[in-house]
């Protein structure tokens, strides 16, 4: 990995900086990583709280030609500065996703009232939480409560699903969805008991959270992958926290390990369909889509996998959006000093969606899907639902012969 | 998990690479673009130098010697290659104007003109007749541009300074993406009442229909209006290398980017696989034919030790003009620097010589005998040598 040192002041990643184009008081990932860095000593007290202003979407670092890890170092700036500034209570309420994503889980009907009344919206202000966008709702039956295991049991192909919080608590259906195609594909699914994966702790600098919920999955994934399985992710952010952070943020002893062994779900449905013969029909689906990539897709660097499974569907017509934030950031955009931020960036990633008039528009992140459903009006879709109804009319097609979609 | 296979994998995300993959795309061949990062593309005027250094792009071409790319591609390709990218930037809605037999000329926001050959239409009317008068519009605290660089050496040019709210180009730029913003600057405009035949800007006339922007206020005050290129950031340069990617993403080319090629697989004469270096774990991509576009020193398809000049991905012999002392000049500006010659030679086909590899093509600035910064040829012989190269490869793909 290169460092600061090898930044030769292009501006790249400058032109590529959602904050920086609408926020007058974000400097830019060239003076908020390396410039500044070299001016960044441990033993000194942090001066530079506009570096709390970058949302870490990983755009600068993406666009760098020269390698250098801009938003990494911008991160660790961020995690400093919070380290020796006391931060206030939101921070260790999102830091805290899981914790708040199992309480509102099982009170779902009741957080859901809350979250969303007019009372609520008040005391949120006070707590330096944006108002403007409707909270994600909690439902009862998590995927922690679902079916664990499903698929055939001696398929060579073993995977263990890391759907993380918002797949869990806020949209399970999606999650047993993912679950069912990947069965209905050939593998052996595996769904054990998780927390999160600790990215919102990091966007909130608290290290400590971070790392506790990390060590508790990457004891549990390893067992799976030292039994043969690949984990697998669908939601991108938590998808860059094991392969990215785990190892060299949150440097975890297995961090390599998981790295190596974890696949975004659509590169083995991919797989699945190229390299092992797996023979399914797609049906047809007439929609116009616009795909939003969500940053962190892009920050992956492993292109877009879903992208290709869409190309099989017969009728589907697809525009791949992928130079937008969405502004949210996770909970970046839930943040009073934020929220200006985070309309005009939603705003700015809606027109270009709403510019294509499409039917709908997918993305691979929760996060993108709510901000982006607000703001543009348009359902938001995971790309495994427009792959399982494709592959559910293509199994009714042919229902006369084997069904393998369930 | 073995890799997901193509017909050509272009390495290298600039205007050379993204031409070869829209000719592959175009010609019906799976293609995937690798790429480590942004292309100098994004750095640069927007506008494509075929030849700046004559008025006559074509005719300064002609008097070339025979190993200079430009003379491998025959001025048919050449015209063939720009009129192509043409049709494209008129798809991508962003359309370009100019003719490669005339050069025109562009205002610099020091005041200066510069040769060069396709505009985008909001650089259309910087080539003024002597005699014009001229009105230019600066913005609050914007850096690096200084209008009085150019009234004072454009007589009869005088300007004025709106404010936006924001100092930064990119800044300025999105807020003209929005109605009620160019509204209001319209508004403002018409209120100075401007004697002035044109009306100049520096680039920053909104980041996605930048000429239904100019139009737009040029109908309101009856002006002819164009933009002036500034210092990176620059956003011409980002509308060209976006617009060029909107239309590589609509004709199916799959992009891998942010991570570079880290190690290549050959066979015999073959080459089979790049590696990526993914984030966390080496991602290989698959090609039966590949193509190397991944530029000159800037953007480190070349890199420059002590001794010697290296090619990064597959190692290929550089050509470098004699010993170190006899390219070594300490004006890198001097215009005849003779590092700017170094590179990757290729044969007629493009396929890089002394290699045993029959199915690698090369294109672009990491080509030898380029010279690009004294003949002022970057983005011309990128968009040249990338379709030609793409043809070659097309041909031995079928
Ligand atoms: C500051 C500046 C301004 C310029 N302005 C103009 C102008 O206004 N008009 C004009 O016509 N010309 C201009 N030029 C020249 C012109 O930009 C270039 O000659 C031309 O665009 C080069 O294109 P290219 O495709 O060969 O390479 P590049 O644009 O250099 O692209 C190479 C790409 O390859 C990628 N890459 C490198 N190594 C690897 C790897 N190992 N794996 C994967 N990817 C890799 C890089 O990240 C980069 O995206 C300018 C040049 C500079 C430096
Ligand atoms: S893109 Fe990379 S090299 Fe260029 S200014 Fe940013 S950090 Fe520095
Ligand atoms: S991570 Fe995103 S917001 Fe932060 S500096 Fe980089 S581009 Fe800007
Ligand atoms: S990144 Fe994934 S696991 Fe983490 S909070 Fe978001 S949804 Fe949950």
């Amino acid at each position: 990995m290169t460092t600061f040192e090898h930044c030769v002041r292009c501006t790249l990643c400058v032109e590529n900086c959602p904050v920086f184009k609408v926020n007058p008081a974000f400097p830019g990932p060239k003076q908020a990583g390396p410039d500044a860095q070299r001016f960044r000593l441990d033993g000194e007290r942090s001066v530079d709280d506009w570096v709390k202003l970058c949302c870490q979407c990983q755009r600068c670092q993406v666009a760098c030609p020269y390698g250098v890890n801009v938003s990494e170092i911008i991160l660790k700036a961020q995690l400093k500065y919070s380290r020796e500034h006391m931060s206030p209570f939101t921070a260790h309420l999102f830091a805290n996703t899981y914790h708040l994503g199992k309480l509102g889980a099982l009170a779902a009907p009741i957080t859901n009232a809350v979250t969303s009344s007019g009372a609520a919206r008040k005391v949120m202000g006070v707590l330096g939480l944006a108002t403007n966008l409707p909270m994600p709702e909690y439902r009862f039956l998590t995927l922690n409560r679902g079916r664990r295991r499903k698929g055939k049991r001696r398929s060579s192909r073993k995977v263990v699903f890391f759907h993380g919080c918002y797949l869990g608590f806020n949209r399970p259906d999606i999650g047993r969805g993912i679950r069912d195609l990947l069965a209905g594909l050939g593998c052996r699914v595996a769904i054990p008991s998780q927390t999160c994966c600790g990215l919102p702790a990091l966007g909130n600098s608290d290290l400590e959270i971070a790392k506790k919920f990390a060590r508790k999955n990457a004891r549990m994934l390893v067992e799976y992958i030292d039994r043969g399985y690949q984990v697998v992710y669908a939601c991108t952010s938590c998808g860059l926290t094991l392969v990215h952070d785990y190892p060299e943020v949150l440097e975890l002893p297995e961090g390599r390990k998981i790295a190596e062994n974890t696949y975004n779900v659509h590169e083995v449905i991919l797989d699945l369909l190229e390299n092992d013969g797996c023979s399914v029909e797609f049906g047809e689906v007439d929609r116009t889509i616009a795909y939003h990539i969500p940053c962190h897709l892009k920050a992956l660097g492993i292109g877009y996998p879903a992208a290709g499974v869409f190309e099989r569907i017969p009728g589907l017509r697809t525009t791949i959006l992928d130079d937008h934030c969405c502004g949210l950031a996770g909970s970046y955009g839930f943040k009073k000093k934020n929220q200006q931020t985070a309309e005009k960036l939603g705003t700015i990633a809606a027109s270009a969606i709403k510019a294509l008039e499409p039917d709908a528009l997918i993305s691979d992140c929760g996060a993108c899907r709510m901000q982006l459903g607000h703001y543009t009006g348009l359902p938001a879709l995971d790309p495994s639902e427009v792959i399982i109804a494709s592959l559910e009319k293509g199994a009714s097609k042919k229902s006369r012969g084997k069904r393998r979609i369930p | 998990m073995s890799a997901y296979g193509y017909d050509a994998v272009v390495i290298g995300g600039g205007v050379s690479g993204i031409m070869a993959s829209l000719t592959l795309a175009s010609g019906g061949f799976k293609t995937a673009l690798v790429s480590r990062g942004d292309p100098v593309c994004c750095l640069s005027t927007g506008c494509i130098d075929v030849f700046s250094h004559s008025d006559e792009p074509l005719s300064g071409i002609r008097a070339l010697l025979p190993d200079h790319p430009y003379s491998l591609v025959g001025e048919k390709g050449i015209k063939d290659a720009l009129s192509f990218f043409l049709e494209i930037m008129a798809e991508a809605g962003l359309p370009y104007e100019g003719d490669p037999g005339r050069n025109r000329k562009i205002l610099t926001p020091i005041g200066s003109t510069k040769n060069t050959c396709l505009v985008p239409r909001t650089m259309a009317h910087a080539d003024m007749p002597p005699g014009e008068y001229l009105h230019v519009i600066s913005f609050q605290g914007i850096k690096d541009f200084f209008p009085s660089y150019i009234t004072s050496r454009q007589r009869n040019s005088t300007y004025s300074v709106y404010d936006a709210g924001v100092p930064t180009t990119l800044g300025i730029a999105a807020r003209f993406d929005d109605a009620s913003f160019l509204d209001a600057f319209i508004t403002w405009l018409r209120g100075l009442e401007i004697p002035h035949d044109r009306v100049a800007l520096p680039a920053v006339l909104g980041t996605i229909d930048p000429a239904s922007v100019m139009e737009k206020i040029s109908r309101a005050i009856g002006r002819k209006v164009f933009e002036i290129p500034t210092l990176p950031p620059s956003v011409p340069g980002l509308r060209l290398f976006r617009a060029l990617k909107r239309v590589l993403q609509s004709r199916g080319v799959h992009l891998y980017w942010g991570k570079g090629v880290t190690s290549v697989e050959c066979q015999g004469r073959t080459v089979e696989a790049v590696t990526l270096a993914t984030t966390g774990r080496a991602k290989r991509v698959q090609g039966k034919a590949f193509v190397l576009a991944t530029g000159s020193f800037v953007s480190g398809g070349l890199f420059a030790g002590r001794d010697s000049v290296r090619e990064t991905v597959f190692d290929l012999p550089v050509a470098v003009p004699g010993e170190r002392k006899d390219w070594f000049n300490t004006d890198f500006f001097s215009g005849a620097h003779g590092i700017e010659r170094a590179g990757v030679r290729v044969d007629g086909s493009f396929r890089p010589v002394e290699t045993d590899l029959d199915n690698l093509f090369a294109c672009g600035s990491i080509l030898a005998e380029c010279e690009i910064m004294s003949l002022q040829c970057g983005h011309g012989l990128a968009v040249a040598t990338g379709v030609a190269a793409a043809k070659s490869c097309a041909q031995g793909l079928s």
